[in-house]
């Protein structure tokens, strides 16, 4: 098993309920393929330094897992085809920070 | 006494001591890098605070003979910055 990382970006324009079920649904993906959630961050809706295919914000969401490679085919297959989503980012890394959020979500 | 002494000490390793203009100078100037070391930050894509003290404003990398980052560390940096840079993050 190793440590992942992964961040995505969603569309800035989706309902907040329609965010939650978005955020659950590649979190089973993971959990059925072999893999594990350790931890989700949410880093709510964030200005993009550049426009990315007409978007100016977008809401970010950060899971940390552990996995195998089949994790990761089956959950970027599924984000590939994934209309709501803008962009993602998967990193592997050695060990899992959990102390450090750099982006904590404002209470409003 | 002492205060004597440490003077004197002074007086040789100091770069002003030369006796001629050709003649090398005895300590260099230069500065450890800032990265790396005890309790030093840790460099991360998401640490944005940090990755925008080592890139210009117009969002360049900075070469590492300016900010004096040992080679380890520069090429962590500049992969944690373009990790952000694709996340829209700088």
């Amino acid at each position: 098993m190793n440590c992942y990382e992964q961040t995505v970006i969603a569309k800035q324009d989706l309902p907040g309920s329609q965010l939650k079920t978005l955020i659950g649904k590649y979190q089973d993906i993971i959990n059925k393929n072999s893999g594990k959630v350790v931890k989700t961050e949410e880093w709510g809706l964030l200005n993009l330094s550049h426009n990315i295919k007409n978007n100016k914000k977008g809401f970010y969401f950060h899971i940390k897992f552990n996995g195998i490679g089949k994790t990761i085919k089956k959950l970027e297959e599924a984000e590939n085809i994934d209309q709501m989503l803008i962009r993602y980012l998967t990193v592997k890394v050695k060990k899992h920070d959990l102390d450090k959020e750099y982006f904590q979500k404002k209470v409003l | 006494m002492k205060r004597k002494k440490n003077f004197k000490k002074n007086k040789k390793n100091n770069r002003h001591s030369k006796l001629s203009l050709f003649q090398k100078a005895d300590t260099k100037f230069t500065r450890s890098c800032p990265l790396s070391g005890k309790d030093a930050p840790t460099i991360d894509y998401k640490n944005i605070k940090l990755l925008k003290k080592y890139t210009s404003e117009s969002g360049r990398i900075l070469p590492s003979r300016i900010t004096s980052v040992s080679l380890k560390k520069q090429k962590e940096l500049s992969r944690s910055i373009k990790r952000a840079r694709l996340l829209a993050l700088l």
